[in-house]
């Protein structure tokens, strides 16, 4: 316990708070902020004639988000167990209503629903993330020592499946699907007892994504969208007009931006060469702009942040608020690292947003809902030397 | 209910879960620092490409000066109206303002403003005074840029020597053409920061790069000389109601041309103006561009004729040179001639009767040089005619030079060389014939006929021209002969209207009939040169179909005449005899 700060520690066991996670999200959100106004305010200005037209949208939610994970942080987490099924049947009804009248359509994909009355578009995937944290949270618990066997195996890995596929078929949203299933997959190995199935899993994987690049790089058996995103990884000079577009923009403003930046607000590239420059391309404007500093800022933070949420995970008074915990942990882990990687050209591209940065209501809401529980979580540590 | 705790295998696997996270976040970091470190130049300078548009600045193109500084040809600022698609909030108010402003056709402009280009032009050469206008207009996507127009001191003066330019200020015809790459110059560019629409961003600074003006080109023009030779051109096509009349002048030293007249001119200034009287209406556009090349045609260069009498001197060249001819060989014309089974006509039916060779030259008598020719033989004259250069260009500095056209000469039989002797059977250029003669009066050096003496930069940096001369065509010996022999023709012979009050002059007639003989039709022509014995200057006067007389002594040398009258004082006091 000695790694936990002595702030706010006493004998009569008092409520522990944990102001460093939150003056973290608070730093992210505000960079985030700043950030988006920057990379939107020409596009805004263009498509919007008012150049803080994304800024005030972002604003909202962000205001929204910290009002829900406020009023989270107070509630003690284990009045979320109940509704871990409902919680499921939730995301899935709610990835169902894409397809109904109230989906919305934009960017050439469906992945919205409109919540009438608030004027506010809801995207069901970060929905599921949630709900789907506290559904494996509550499974792991329930399951108790049968994770370790055939059952746990079952469960785990196949619970999940569905809301995932859906998100992908359904949404057409790949990035989505593989994050929700990221999530379940790093809660199954944190609540197994085993390393070598894992390691074992790691390997397949490993060999299974070295076939797939051998048949796309060197034969024509697989074509289409996202081989095109494949080969497009490799060599985004080749494809700089279709798919390596995206990916060469983003390497554009690293490069422009250098170790220095040209300065916050001096992005060339967010001038509409770069597309999604306020969303899924945020960091490579932040690359642009603010060079090494920018972008060692960013890494650092979520650094920070993961290490206190395994700080909190490590401490949870119970296996719940610790399954909890690392669910938010590896969303917002796989998330940032996912974006980062795309940005810089180390994996194909996909879109994903960068959590707390990246403009979006919906990731912007659920994320600090998601922060609102580990606080919470860090609240109920108890400190029982003294 | 049993929830659980956490148990130490969790807190590891959560530890290591979070060393994972970090290890992976550490390693994007680095990759990161690659990007910028290793690849960072590469993609910054491709995005700076990628940021810029260029706009290219229009370089001065260089003005043509006579040999005294004089300017022939010059620019005037003029506009290049263009519309940049992604700017125009108004399609068609920019197409009603442009059409009416630069009297377009509505079509035409809305063509250019609904092509979805970076940026497209819809007229150059506008008045400054209409760009003003329209750049006081202000409106979105419309982009006046300042640029030259060409403007020629005379619109009727040289128009075929010095050519014009088109819409792009490049050479279309003429030294405007030959000289492009030095009066061209290199355009600048501007380097604008643009997003990816292509809209300039303000304050982001634009980069130039200066424009280089084109070079000035001195010509070895003299515009009196040329100016005084299209006054007569002018004058005795109007008197002889002829088709053109053609006057070079050149030094046959070095092969400067002083003038180059070719009438009817064109307006320089309008080059696509047709003269007056000519129906364009019924033409098609192949007709049209037919005509207009016809126009800008220019005779001394680029067509051929037979040159008749003119060409005797090469004959006599010839068979001086082979020594089978002297000054003194008696001749005899009964009035003909006859060759194989052809009767060879004299121009002088009743024959010159006896006469040197000296009295044949000045009497232009054909029987006295096809007997000269034949003596010479098919092989020697035929080696003579190509070592003079006679079957290769001249090489001037224009464009389009036409070629000799001769016998094979393995078609070349006895009666072929008989009317070759006296400039018959084939064709060639006045501006060959003319540095031929010159080559052979100027002591045997075939100079290369040229009018581009240097080109100089702002600055005063520049070329000097030079062109190939080969000495040694003909001995020294001949080329005095010739002198000799072609001053008598004027003070003596045929070519006693060429004569001019104290100086010496030497020159040959020339009446040729054009093809198909018997139409009536002549080309009376008369080269002249002075002084005789040592010439400075050589002239040729070619008239085409003259009405009424039409003998090249009787009105050919005397333009010659005039000519000389004039320019030989002015040459003095000029200097140009030193």
């Amino acid at each position: 316990m000695s790694i936990l700060p002595n702030k706010k520690k006493n004998k009569n066991e008092e409520a522990y708070f944990d102001y460093s996670l939150l003056f973290i999200v608070l730093f992210l959100l505000g960079f985030g902020l700043v950030m988006i106004y920057s990379a939107s305010s020409y596009s805004a200005l263009q498509e919007f004639g008012n150049e803080s037209h994304y800024l005030r949208k972002q604003l909202i939610s962000v205001i929204l988000g910290l009002i829900a994970m406020f009023v989270v942080s107070c509630v003690p987490y284990d009045f979320w167990k109940k509704f871990y099924i409902l919680g499921y049947i939730l995301s899935a009804v709610l990835i169902v209503l894409v397809l109904s009248p109230l989906g919305v359509e934009s960017h050439k994909a469906r992945r919205w629903i409109k919540l009438p009355g608030v004027g506010f578009n809801l995207q069901p995937a970060e929905v599921s993330k949630l709900c789907m944290i506290l559904f494996l949270a509550v499974l792991v618990c329930k399951l108790g020592r049968d994770i370790d066997g055939k059952k746990g195996f079952l469960w785990m890995l196949f619970s999940p499946l569905p809301i995932a596929v859906m998100i992908w078929q359904i949404t057409d949203n790949l990035s989505s699907a593989i994050i929700v299933y990221g999530i379940s997959l790093v809660m199954y190995f944190v609540a197994n007892s085993h390393y070598k199935y894992f390691i074992l899993i790691g390997l397949i994987g490993v060999v299974a994504v070295a076939i797939l690049l051998f048949i796309i790089f060197k034969t024509d058996l697989i074509t289409g969208f996202r081989a095109g995103r494949i080969l497009a990884w490799k060599d985004p000079e080749k494809y700089s007009q279709g798919t390596g577009f995206q990916t060469l923009q983003a390497l554009y403003a690293i490069g422009s931006g250098g170790a220095f930046g040209k300065g916050l607000g001096q992005s060339m590239q967010k001038l509409q060469f770069l597309p999604e420059s306020q969303n899924d391309m945020i960091f490579s404007v932040i690359c642009e702009e603010l060079g090494l500093f920018g972008a060692f800022v960013v890494i650092f933070l979520f650094a920070l942040l993961i290490w206190r949420m395994m700080v909190v995970a490590n401490n949870a008074p119970d296996l719940f608020g610790g399954m909890l915990v690392v669910g938010v942990m590896a969303h917002i882990a796989i998330q940032a690292i996912l974006n980062i990687a795309v940005v810089t050209a180390t994996i194909p591209n996909t879109g994903i947003s960068l959590p707390f940065i990246s403009y979006g209501g919906s990731s912007v809401i659920f994320l600090l809902i998601e922060v609102g529980l580990v606080l919470n979580v860090a609240k109920s540590i108890r400190f029982k030397e003294g | 209910m049993e929830w659980g705790k956490l148990l130490v295998y969790h807190r590891k696997k959560i530890a290591l879960l979070c060393v994972l996270f970090l290890t992976a976040l550490l390693f994007l970091l680095g990759r990161y620092c690659y990007l910028i470190a290793v690849k960072g130049e590469h993609y910054s300078t491709m995005a700076e490409e990628l940021h810029e548009r260029e706009r290219p600045i229009k370089a001065k193109r260089g003005r043509i000066l006579d040999r005294n500084g004089r300017v022939l040809a010059d620019n005037r600022s003029v506009c290049t109206i263009s519309v940049i698609h992604s700017q125009i909030v108004d399609a068609e108010q920019v197409i009603d303002f442009l059409s009416q402003t630069l009297s377009l056709s509505p079509e035409f402009v809305r063509k250019r403003v609904e092509k979805r280009s970076s940026m497209e032009r819809v007229k150059s050469n506008v008045d400054k005074a209409i760009g003003d206008l329209i750049r006081e207009a202000n409106l979105p996507g419309v982009k006046v840029d300042e640029d030259y127009k060409r403007t020629y001191t005379e619109d009727y003066f040289a128009g075929k020597v010095l050519g014009f330019t088109g819409g792009d200020n490049q050479g279309i015809i003429g030294l405007e053409v030959s000289y492009d790459e030095y009066l061209q110059g290199t355009p600048g560019i501007i380097y604008a920061t643009t997003d990816a629409k292509g809209l300039e961003i303000e304050g982001k600074g634009e980069r130039r790069k200066e424009p280089v003006d084109g070079a000035d080109l001195y010509t070895s023009l003299d515009a009196n000389i040329q100016g005084y030779a299209l006054l007569l051109a002018e004058k005795v096509m109007e008197e002889k109601q002829a088709q053109n009349v053609s006057i070079l002048v050149m030094n046959p030293k070095n092969g400067e041309i002083y003038a180059m007249v070719d009438v009817p001119e064109f307006n320089s200034n309008e080059p696509f103006v047709f003269p007056e009287g000519v129906d364009t209406f019924a033409m098609t556009e192949k007709e049209k561009m037919d005509a207009l090349n016809d126009m800008w045609r220019n005779r001394l260069v680029s067509d051929t004729y037979e040159p008749g009498s003119t060409f005797k001197i090469i004959t006599a060249t010839i068979g001086l040179e082979n020594h089978v001819v002297t000054t003194s060989d008696p001749f005899y014309c009964p009035g003909y001639i006859i060759v194989d089974d052809r009767r060879i006509r004299c121009h002088k039916v009743r024959g010159h009767g006896a006469q040197t060779f000296v009295q044949a030259i000045e009497n232009s008598c054909n029987p006295s040089f096809v007997t000269l020719g034949l003596r010479i033989g098919v092989d020697r004259y035929y080696e003579y005619f190509e070592r003079l250069g006679l079957k290769r260009k001249t090489g001037i500095d224009l464009p389009g030079e036409a070629g000799t056209i001769m016998h094979q000469k393995e078609n070349m039989g006895n009666v072929e060389l008989a009317t070759v002797s006296f400039g018959q059977s084939f064709q060639l250029t006045p501006i060959q014939l003319l540095t031929t003669v010159s080559s052979i009066i100027n002591g045997g050096t075939r100079i290369t006929p040229h009018l581009g003496v240097k080109a100089v930069y702002e600055g005063g940096e520049g070329v000097v021209f030079t062109y190939p001369e080969q000495s040694g065509m003909i001995s020294q010996e001949t080329s005095e002969t010739m002198r000799f022999l072609l001053e008598k023709v004027v003070s003596e012979g045929g070519g006693g209207n060429g004569k001019v009050e104290g100086f010496l002059v030497g020159g040959k007639t020339a009446t040729s009939q054009k093809l198909p003989r018997g139409s009536g039709k002549y080309i009376a022509s008369f080269i002249g040169f002075a002084p005789a014995d040592d010439p400075q200057v050589i002239a040729i006067v070619i008239i085409n179909e003259p009405q009424g007389m039409y003998y090249g002594g009787q009105i050919a040398a005397p333009v010659i005449r005039q000519l000389y009258e004039n320019i030989l004082p002015y040459l003095e006091i000029q200097g140009y005899n030193e």
